[in-house]
């Protein structure tokens, strides 16, 4: 399951297009952002029109809403902007309405749009977790990173949601005014950013600026990194996020991929070693969580490197590039 | 490869209904001209980005390069590994 790499992406300059699809009713607008090519999992801006009403639902999927604009009722509660709602598959949200219309950012984690009129949980819903709905802009304090290493002073987050296994997580963060870092960075997870308001400069893609968007699989170069004026931006990962610095403009996803490999061998052996030698080779398993099964076989980091500089993404496992292995064999 | 939880790894009705799967199509359709488009943007980029690199290369050699937060190190000359001939592919 991948997305491509989206990068950059401003949804400003494409119109909105009516959601059709059936459950769902009028006055729901999007402009699509990044699709999962196997799921249909999504990420798209949304207008609700003014006058839209939406009765008691559920989604087939998990989901998330981040009110950018207007306000929104949710049941008996007036939501503003900035407001930031976690609905795990198959939980019903309460009615929705607004007057005056909305703008929200909407991801749909493991399916395409959905909606369902109900006023109870689908019986397969995931009661793992809880919904939440908070009020990022002035019910959270902006936080220094805690990461190490850790982004240059001036970056600041606030947590809407974290995974409890994967550390997948979904935050606001912001640049202050002359934010400048230099170095170049990469993860070992996907990220997706969406920038609510102002711009960053990145020196692979220039300007990001207000409605700007990025889908980024794993292992990707991005930085350095500038916004002059500041920005504010909602972002996400799919895994716990580890920043890798270098100052290697030229190295690709690959290369990023042993080196990441190379870190781990190095800050972590015992652990490193178990997976390289363990005698049966299986599976890792979680006294804590004894059902959950690692299965990586289906992973695709999405990315696919060709020697002529083309890439595309493939369903084996893992971002590689055939780059060594041709002129291996020349030789 | 999804977002969230790794509780649930699909849709709480996995089958995707004739006309989700028709929407699916039509936005990856899309998504595959708007990934073109980007690819042939920044490829537009390229010789500006080549200064960027040049320029972001003299800093970390003079003013110093982002280890941790705000602790710095000035790169030495020696540190730079040669391109090589590399290509400065950033989409993927």
């Amino acid at each position: 399951m991948a997305r491509p790499h989206i990068e950059p992406f401003v949804d400003r300059d494409v119109g909105f297009k009516k959601l059709t699809l059936p459950g769902f009713r009028k006055g729901i607008q999007y402009k699509m952002l990044s699709m999962d090519k196997e799921t249909g999992a999504c990420t798209m801006t949304v207008q609700y029109d003014a006058g839209f009403k939406q009765p008691p639902g559920f989604a087939n999927s998990e989901m998330e809403i981040f009110l950018q604009e207007g306000h929104l009722m949710i049941g008996d509660k007036r939501c503003e902007k900035g407001t930031y709602i976690f609905a795990p598959a198959g939980t019903s949200l309460p009615a929705m309405s607004t007057d005056e219309g909305c703008l929200a950012l909407v991801f749909y984690n493991f399916g395409p749009p959905s909606f369902t009129e109900s006023d109870e949980d689908h019986d397969k819903a995931d009661k793992t977790q809880k919904r939440t709905m908070v009020d990022s802009y002035f019910g959270m304090d902006w936080q220094v990173p805690t990461l190490f290493p850790q982004t240059a002073p001036g970056c600041l987050l606030k947590i809407l949601h974290l995974d409890p296994k994967t550390f997948a997580m979904t935050f606001l963060y912001c640049m202050t005014p002359g934010f400048w870092q230099d170095n170049i960075s990469y993860h070992d997870v996907a990220e997706e950013a969406y920038h609510i308001w102002g711009t960053s400069w990145m020196m692979q893609f220039g300007d990001l600026p207000t409605g700007g968007y990025f889908y980024r699989p794993a292992y990707i170069n991005h930085g350095c990194f500038r916004s002059d004026l500041g920005i504010l931006a909602i972002g996400r990962t799919d895994g716990d996020l580890h920043n890798y610095f270098h100052h290697d403009p030229f190295s690709s996803p690959e290369e990023n991929h042993h080196r990441a490999a190379a870190k781990l061998a190095r800050m972590k052996p015992a652990l490193y070693q178990w997976i390289l030698t363990n005698e049966h080779n299986h599976l890792p398993h979680d006294f804590e969580f004894p059902d959950d099964t690692y299965d990586t076989s289906g992973y695709d980091s999405g990315i696919h490197m060709h020697e002529d500089g083309s890439s595309h993404s493939h369903k084996s496992a893992g971002a590689h590039s055939h780059l060594n292995q041709k002129k291996k064999a020349k030789k | 490869m999804s977002f969230g939880s790794t509780t649930i790894t699909g849709n709480v009705r996995p089958k995707l209904t004739k006309e989700e799967l028709a929407f699916v199509k039509q936005e990856l359709t899309e998504q595959l001209e708007r990934y073109n488009k980007i690819v042939q943007e920044q490829e537009a980029l390229t010789p500006q980005r080549e200064k960027w690199v040049k320029e972001f290369l003299h800093r970390i050699q003079t003013r110093g390069y982002h280890v941790h937060a705000g602790m710095k190190r000035v790169i030495p000359k020696e540190e730079i590994r040669p391109r090589d001939g590399r290509p400065l592919q950033v989409i993927f």
